[in-house]
């Protein structure tokens, strides 16, 4: 992991990530078996960077397509239109071998950790899957690898030859991460990596993460709806509504200077234990339930459920705007 | 760097799934009951020939001996055959057909519910049809066709029982694809860079397994019967004894000597229920849902 | 508290459950004693395992049959003692007078009943209501949990409800008798977190409006400290705090609340650059086999624990205003 550092100073200015335009849709059958194809935007024309050592979550809430986003940067979903620059390589015009070798660059970190550890595979297999897969070491420097994985995120040599069922779910997870480590990744997605944990054991993970990261100075995609973990985690945050982008900027910008009425309405939301923050918050409600995603209206597609909204707003989409350095609000009351 | 404190379970020992499910199969009375009865029966078609020599197509004894008479432990058929050799090398018959045609179904139903669940699209709708089509052919029918075209040698009626019974199979290994196939795991590898067939073949076939062993389980007592039913009514290979044909050429002197007929289909409904016995034990242990009760 | 001069609605005395289990048997609930008035909310928090939703079930004797039982204590529903009464009496409060809203709004439903039909005969079988006078009070009970246009909804299947619309349903079925009690046992995990805050908004002003108590079971600290009036941590079956709700969170006596608080990452009222790694309660519950045992059960993850911890189980210890706290060092916590 040293060059990744060196390199790290080499290009500090410049993302290790930029996604330009990035469309992810589902065709979608609606009616009887002749009836016209449709398609369901379940990313839209979405842009964001990371800077190499930072972390930038996205957030929003179920169907928002925050993880559909995700997936189509690693290319494990198909983008249908965008430009995804990973370390100055283009990653989505990637095929076969070239594409598998690439692979080496991005690895995932599941949500569940019981389903994302194959049952049949011993927790060092588990970690193994991608060396085999993906490098030429020798058996000697995989195991190697392995061992020192397994220290590095806090579980046991003699755990190796368990299989995932004889893991508590915070163990588990500490396996995924232990496999999304192995081939020394230049980003690491994390789809929502402790929500099916319990309290507890989230500070672990997360308190892992954070030491992993300042330690190897790991680049992490952090996909989550939990506004808490967002805010402890992120150097920046994309705020995402219906497969748009409705809100992004720093951390502390965009968390005590919320601009686009989603955003204040979902922070408003989080109940919190902080008694200055249940009195100063004014909950924002947003009624409703979201617009079908296949018939999309014309105009924002948070304009249903606004409370700021006006006439202009059900006419046309508002674009992403700046407002203050990195800060950008796709909103005409900003 | 690391002084994370987690509690070790040094005792814990390896336990596999398949370990695991060993645990719970043995606890189980009727499926162990089940896989002794097997077990005897094989070890009688195996090693019977070479305890109790005998031809079973020689005529050794007056016919219709009466069994425990004359020293003929089962007594001997309507042509003066002894029975008991016939019912042993009736078991090394009826349980080959069995295996081989249970297995050649388990290979069929794989191959076409793992491509189908696997790829989806066009490929699923084309493999799924065809299933169908096979699901809705009256199945002895088409059997008994497909013996009397070819020709009733053993291979050719194990073919025919595979070539009616693999839809099941299929529809098992489809469904389980399709809901393993969406697993985190299985996007991991993905993420990893296995290819399809090693995703297919390491991946998620080994975790479908379960369901498809229990079905594979139950399709070799179902390929006994349907063998049965084939030789009952003289489809069968003549130079082979089964179960089936010891019934199907005794079935005049059903009144008279009703031992020659209930010998050896006492032989086929003991086998069977063993074997659905040892289908049910598999289900339970193999069933995750069921465990750790 | 308006109506503390009143005797409890609900009284739970030393609740003792045990479960039968492979490795013998546990108490699942070890010692329980709580007291619910009308119009409160209680709130269980708890990690998964620690016997929160049991309590909920002993409450409206749904036990698991054969494998649980109430091995000791009283469960007072309005003076009438619930574990002693006849599983037709206990189907009668339940429903009636107790009522339950689950976790998956989505299983918790019929798939082949419309959600009219669903609440309509809830009514019909406990209220006696003829089909017509149900159907129209299944309207007004959508209305009530503010469903938009409930006449039309009424003969909607529960696959074409959305996720908190369903859970609204529930909330329905559940208030359809006007129950004293309310358990909501998670009723917001599987939810989106602005409709879980309308789902809060609704789950409180149907409490105001109809004046039932409720009990919410939950993990999350932030919920508890919006929604509930006083609170109970669970840990391994037993209580490990109680008292009034800012009070525990101000000053929590027992490590274990205290891990709790500190270990989620919440929404500040102004965020700083500063973000100190999260305080970790190391390991994990202790599985059933080891529950009753006469030790504090949280000792393995305890920073503080001693000789003392490790042999002997905690007392409870008083402080102001009801707070509990079972920790042999409440006092300096």
């Amino acid at each position: 992991m040293a060059d990744t550092n060196t390199q790290a100073v080499k290009d500090q200015d410049k993302p290790l990530l930029t996604v330009d335009n990035l469309t992810v849709r589902f065709a979608v059958k609606r009616g009887g078996m002749f009836s016209k194809k449709s398609y369901l935007y379940a990313v839209d024309d979405v842009s964001f960077a990371v800077k190499r050592g930072e972390t930038l979550a996205i957030v929003g809430e179920s169907g928002s397509g925050k993880t559909t986003a995700a997936l189509a940067v690693a290319r494990l979903v198909n983008a249908a239109a965008g430009k995804v620059d990973l370390a100055g390589q283009d990653f989505l015009t990637l095929e076969g071998e070239e594409l598998r070798q690439a692979r080496t660059k991005v690895q995932f970190i599941f949500q569940d950790p019981y389903s994302s550890l194959n049952p049949r595979l011993r927790a060092a297999a588990v970690v193994r899957e991608p060396l085999d897969s993906l490098t030429t070491m020798s058996a000697e420097e995989k195991q190697e690898t392995i061992d020192r994985l397994f220290a590095e995120v806090g579980l046991h040599k003699e755990q190796q030859h368990l299989f995932p069922h004889q893991f508590s779910g915070g163990q588990r997870q500490r396996i995924g991460i232990a496999r999304a480590l192995s081939t020394q990744p230049e980003l690491i997605i994390c789809d929502e990596p402790v929500s099916a944990l319990d309290v507890a054991v989230q500070a672990q993970v997360l308190n892992l993460l954070r030491r992993l990261q300042e330690n190897f100075g790991l680049t992490y995609l952090f996909i989550s709806h939990d506004l808490g973990v967002v805010q402890h985690m992120c150097d920046s945050v994309a705020v995402m509504y219906m497969g748009k982008i409705v809100e992004y900027g720093d951390r502390l910008s965009l968390f005590n200077n919320p601009k686009h009425p989603y955003t204040i309405a979902l922070l408003s939301a989080v109940p919190s234990v902080d008694k200055k923050r249940r009195e100063q918050m004014q909950r924002i409600d947003i009624p409703g339930d979201p617009p079908d995603p296949v018939n999309l209206p014309r105009g924002c597609r948070f304009a249903s459920r606004c409370p700021k909204v006006v006439d202009k707003c059900r006419e046309s989409e508002p674009e992403l705007t700046e407002i203050n350095g990195t800060h950008r609000v796709a909103c005409y009351f900003s | 760097m690391n002084t994370q404190k987690t509690p070790t379970p040094s005792t814990a020992q390896a336990q596999s799934p398949m370990g695991e499910a060993w645990r719970m199969f043995r606890r189980d009375h009727a499926a162990m009951a089940g896989l002794l009865v097997l077990m005897l029966v094989l070890i009688a078609g195996l090693a019977g020939p070479y305890v109790y020599s005998g031809d079973p197509f020689e005529m050794v004894w007056a016919p219709f001996t009466t069994p425990g008479t004359d020293g003929f432990v089962l007594g001997t058929d309507y042509l003066g055959r002894d029975l008991l050799v016939m019912l042993i090398h009736g078991a090394r018959v009826s349980i080959a057909i069995g295996l081989s045609a249970a297995f050649l179904t388990v290979v069929i139903g794989i191959t076409v519910g793992a491509l189908a669940g696997f790829y989806r699209g066009w490929v699923e709708e084309l493999l799924m049809r065809l299933t169908e089509f096979f699901q809705v052919l009256p199945t002895l029918l088409f059997s008994m066709v497909i013996v009397a075209l070819f020709g009733a040698s053993l291979p050719m009626i194990t073919l025919a029982i595979g070539i009616v019974s693999w839809p099941p199979v299929a529809r098992i290994t489809r469904a389980e694809f399709m809901r393993i196939r969406e697993l985190e795991y299985v996007t991991a590898a993905r993420a990893c860079g296995v290819s399809n067939v090693k995703i297919i073949l390491q991946v998620i076939l080994p975790n479908a397994l379960p369901p498809i062993i229990v079905q594979a389980a139950l399709m070799v007592g179902s390929a006994i019967l349907f063998e049965a039913g084939l030789s009952f009514l003289g489809l069968t290979d003549p130079n082979v004894v089964s179960w089936g044909q010891i019934i199907g050429s005794n079935r005049q002197y059903i009144l008279d000597s009703s031992y020659t007929v209930t010998i050896p289909g006492l032989a086929i409904f003991v086998t069977v229920l063993a074997i659905s016995l040892v289908g049910d034990g598999l289900n339970d242990a193999l069933n995750p849902k069921l465990r750790k009760r | 508290m308006k109506n503390s001069h009143n005797s409890p609605l609900l009284k739970v005395e030393n609740l003792r459950i045990e479960l039968t289990t492979r490795d013998g048997v546990a108490p699942v609930i070890d010692d329980l004693s709580l007291e619910l008035r009308a119009g409160e909310t209680l709130s269980f928090v708890g990690e998964s395992g620690c016997g929160k939703s049991m309590t909920a079930l002993a409450l409206m004797g749904l036990l698991p049959e054969k494998v649980g039982r109430v091995a000791k204590g009283s469960i007072c529903f309005n003076g009438e003692d619930l574990t002693t009464a006849s599983p037709a009496r206990l189907n009668e409060i339940r429903g009636n007078d107790i009522s339950m809203i689950f976790q998956e709004p989505m299983t918790s439903l019929n798939p082949v009943y419309t959600i009219g039909e669903q609440i309509a005969e809830v009514l019909r079988r406990h209220r006696g209501m003829n089909k017509a006078a149900a159907w129209q009070r299944a309207i007004e009970l959508l209305d009530a949990v503010r469903i938009p246009n409930p006449k039309n909804r009424v003969s909607d299947y529960p696959h074409q409800l959305s996720g908190g619309q369903r859970q609204r349903v529930m909330i329905a079925i559940a208030l359809a008798c006007e129950p004293k009690i309310l358990i909501a046992d998670e009723p917001t995990t599987a939810l989106d977190v602005t409709v879980q805050a309308q789902i809060f908004d609704l789950m409180r002003d149907l409490g105001r409006e109809l004046g039932t108590a409720t009990i919410l079971i939950t993990h999350d600290m932030g919920a508890v400290a919006e929604m509930a009036e006083r609170m109970i941590v669970m840990y391994a079956g037993r209580m490990a705090e109680t008292g009034p709700v800012q009070q525990v969170i101000d000053h929590p006596r027992h490590p274990y609340t205290k891990g709790l608080i500190s270990c989620v990452p919440h929404l500040l009222a102004q965020l700083t650059a500063e973000r100190p790694p999260l305080a970790e309660i190391d390991g994990i519950v202790p599985s059933l086999k080891d529950f009753g045992r006469d030790e504090c059960l949280f000792a393995s993850r305890c920073e503080r624990a001693n000789e003392q911890c490790r042999n002997q189980r905690p007392p409870e210890v008083g402080f102001s205003a009801g707070q509990l706290s079972a920790c042999w060092q409440a006092e300096d916590v």
